[in-house]
């Protein structure tokens, strides 16, 4: 394991103590929004693994999520299973589904494994709609799904954990050897193949992995919703949402994803009240691109430079 | 260092607190879409049902305040608008021109904050089935539209009466938008209109909401041979009625078509979205108002009639009276209590009488109270009749027509009749 120092195990502490305080501080309306925030940080560190790192974009990572929702809704509130249970078996669920996501990128890459996981997606919602509509409750979904915790609060500290304990993994995990193989397949894949490593193992454990995250986000987020709907999750605008917390907050990293879910998620609820309209993505989506455009490499890389700045201009000082 | 460091923290953890002071009054959230024209139409119902309060004193003496927060018709984002209007505007009482599965999705959070909701818009009768099932839990809410149980009892009545035993047509093709809504209208057509009515579905097509060329799917739907189409359309719906007449398709057509219920309809047409029909909850367009509520329309009329709905839709008046009402039923529980306010909101009872009998009635169905005809229970949904002559509330629905000069008329139930139906001059 490289680059792990002091520094950095200082900073996540920082990051959750202060995180940890946060409802001593603020409203509980904010907690909510924070909630929603933590909750695209897990989906965007999710599509970071596979797309981010590999190049393989997905525009069909909704699949994924949605399998995890679904499958824990159906058990726990058709069935009655306990969520202890539910939860883990959706995830299990789901990374089946991971591998049947990964098929396609034995074949192609591109443009073309975006549309193929595209067409999941768009597979998967038609599938929820009139495959057994008893159990998936079809075109208007399940309402009433067992909440795990009742209240901003809770919920906070609930989806907080979850996010923190993903985050914190997918940083270790990304810092070992097998991180730095991820990237280089981004980067060039013939080359790390050439190098005797089987990118196909690296890849498909790259896909599980995701899907590991995505399943387990789906389905907390279904138990902190406590309803889903097919139009709620595979939707385009859902894809994109992730898509761009994850650019504008800085690819192939895992505070960048976390950075740009938190603005985004902020920048629109903080301009609902002077622009309770659609006219509030207008400037969402403004801002979002004069910020990919000033620094293609996202907030991360922003805030990377000012330290850098910052240090430099110290030590001129001493 | 430490004190920059210090300044950064308080900064970001001033911004995080800075949420909105609310006034010393009570405060009426909407939630809904606030680009559709159904949901303005709730949004500006209640406006002026809140406007006519505060100038007469307000509640309690005290000015009541309206805030919104847009759904933009997507369930996650009606969750986080009902969470900002809870928690971070804290309304005290919250009115809705939601669609059904956005409401099915802020419902677990009405639930948890237990806050006086109405609403205007949706009428899935699952939701009517979650109040019998946890009645403590779905106290709060209220739904002063027709459940589409009830719309889709009289729709048959009017299968059987017009399309079967006046027309003489036993067979139909469907013709199905690709949504959530579209799915739903069609079981309740497979389900109820054609076993009921006699009338057999030959095919159902199925189309995408962005299809601009209907010329290929009225092909399909004329070489079925059925007797007429029947449309379910709630996006873009101009679109394909417009192409329905330019193409002068030889079918009948009549069903649900959203853009039909509103009066930018034949404008959004280009003037060719006449001979059609379409059901709709009351009122509707070419419905006779009674007095109080033309009185409504006329003040909705004088300051929205530069934008768009020039006239309010169905869900504009049910605004507008159930403001009226949920702050009537304040008034009696002292306030917008859980606990108190849901027992006098199903007190309350406007009826409206035109020339002498009752014409459109706001009430609700008790807990427990038995609708004869359906033979089952439907608490906090609006107090509707679905049998003839409608004497103890308003029919679940009126079906519409559209005329080729662009008039409009109300074809069924006869009571409401104010006009007949008819198919276009091209079909024979």
């Amino acid at each position: 394991m490289t680059g792990i120092s002091w520094r950095h195990v200082a900073l996540w502490a920082v990051f959750i103590i202060f995180m940890l305080l946060l409802p001593e501080m603020v409203s509980k309306g904010t907690l909510r929004t924070v909630i929603f925030a933590n909750f695209l940080a897990i989906f965007a560190i999710s599509w970071d693994v596979i797309s981010g790192r590999t190049g393989y974009i997905s525009f069909g990572h909704p699949f994924l999520i949605g399998i995890g929702a679904y499958t824990t809704a159906i058990l726990s509130y058709r069935f009655g299973m306990p969520v202890g249970l539910s939860i883990p078996l959706a995830v299990c669920v789901t990374m089946v589904a991971g591998t049947l996501f990964f098929l396609p990128a034995l074949r192609v890459k591109g443009s073309y494994f975006a549309l193929v996981t595209l067409a999941f997606m768009e597979l998967m919602y038609q599938l929820v709609q009139v495959i057994r509509p008893d159990l998936t409750g079809g075109t208007r979904g399940m309402s009433g799904v067992t909440t795990l915790a009742r209240g901003a609060v809770n919920n906070y500290y609930l989806s907080f954990g979850l996010m923190i304990v993903i985050a914190v993994s997918m940083w270790v995990l990304m810092k070992t050897r097998f991180g730095t193989a991820l990237s280089a397949i981004g980067m060039n894949e013939e080359s790390v193949r050439g190098s005797g490593l089987s990118t196909t193992r690296l890849k498909l454990f790259a896909f599980m992995v995701s899907a590991m995250v995505a399943g387990l986000g789906g389905a907390f987020y279904v138990h902190y919703l406590g309803s889903i709907a097919p139009r709620a999750l595979f939707d385009i605008n859902f894809v994109f949402t992730i898509i761009v917390a994850v650019l504008i907050g800085g690819a192939s990293t895992i505070v960048g994803p976390m950075l740009g879910a938190f603005f985004l998620t902020f920048l629109l609820e903080y301009l609902r009240p002077y622009l309770p309209g659609a006219e509030r993505y207008f400037i969402y989506g403004s801002i979002a691109l004069v910020i990919y455009m000033y620094q293609p490499k996202g907030l991360y890389e922003i805030v990377m430079q000012q330290w850098r700045k910052y240090r430099v201009v110290k030590a001129g000082e001493t | 260092m430490v004190s920059k460091l210090k300044i950064m923290l308080i900064a970001f953890a001033l911004s995080f607190t800075a949420t909105h002071a609310g006034a010393d009054g009570v405060k009426v959230g909407f939630i809904g879409s606030l680009s559709s024209d159904a949901g303005r139409s709730a949004l500006r119902g209640a406006q002026i049902a809140i406007d006519e309060l505060n100038a007469a004193g307000g509640f309690n003496g005290k000015p009541i305040e309206y805030v919104q927060a847009d759904t933009g018709e997507d369930v996650t984002e009606g969750i986080k608008a009902y969470e900002y209007l809870a928690e971070t505007e804290e309304v005290d009482f919250i009115l809705s021109g939601s669609i059904d599965d956005v409401s099915l999705g802020w419902m677990p959070r009405m639930k948890e904050y237990r806050i006086p909701t109405l609403d205007t818009w949706t009428s899935y009768i699952g939701i009517i089935d979650m109040i019998i099932e946890d009645y403590e839990g779905m106290e709060t809410y209220f739904m002063n539209v027709a459940s589409d149980e009830a719309l889709a009892t009289l729709y048959v009545d009017f299968g059987k009466d017009i399309l079967a035993k006046k027309m003489g047509w036993d067979s139909v093709v469907v013709l199905q938008e690709d949504t959530a809504f579209g799915g739903a209208i069609n079981g309740l057509v497979s389900q109820l209109l054609a076993p009921e009515a006699g009338i057999e579905i030959v095919d159902t097509i199925v189309y995408d909401i962005a299809t601009v060329d209907f010329a290929p799917i009225f092909s399909r739907a004329v070489d079925t041979g059925a007797d007429f189409i029947y449309i379910i359309s709630s996006v873009n719906s101009q679109v394909v009625s417009s192409q329905y007449s330019k193409l002068q398709v030889p079918k009948a057509m009549t069903g649900v078509n959203v853009a039909a219920l509103g009066q930018e309809y034949w404008e959004d047409t280009g003037g060719a979205g006449g001979g059609i029909s379409t059901l709709s909850p009351v009122p509707s367009v070419g419905f006779a108002l009674d007095p109080a509520s033309a009185k409504f329309a006329e003040t909705y009329a004088k300051r929205y009639g530069s934008s768009r709905p020039k006239f309010p839709h169905f869900n504009g008046f049910n605004a507008y009276w159930g403001v009226k009402q949920a702050f009537a039923a304040a008034e009696d529980a002292g306030g917008f209590s859980a606990d108190k306010w849901p027992k006098e909101m199903l007190k309350q009872d406007i009826k409206l009488e035109k020339d002498g009998e009752l014409w459109l009635r706001y009430a609700f169905w008790q807990p427990g109270e038995v609708e004869e005809r359906t033979g089952r229970t439907y608490p906090h949904n609006i107090k509707f009749d679905i049998t003839p002559p409608y004497d103890n509330g308003a029919p679940a629905m009126v079906v519409i027509q559209w005329y080729e000069d662009g008039t409009t008329a109300v074809i069924y139930p006869p009571k409401y009749a104010t006009g007949e139906f008819s198919v276009p001059s091209w079909v024979k």
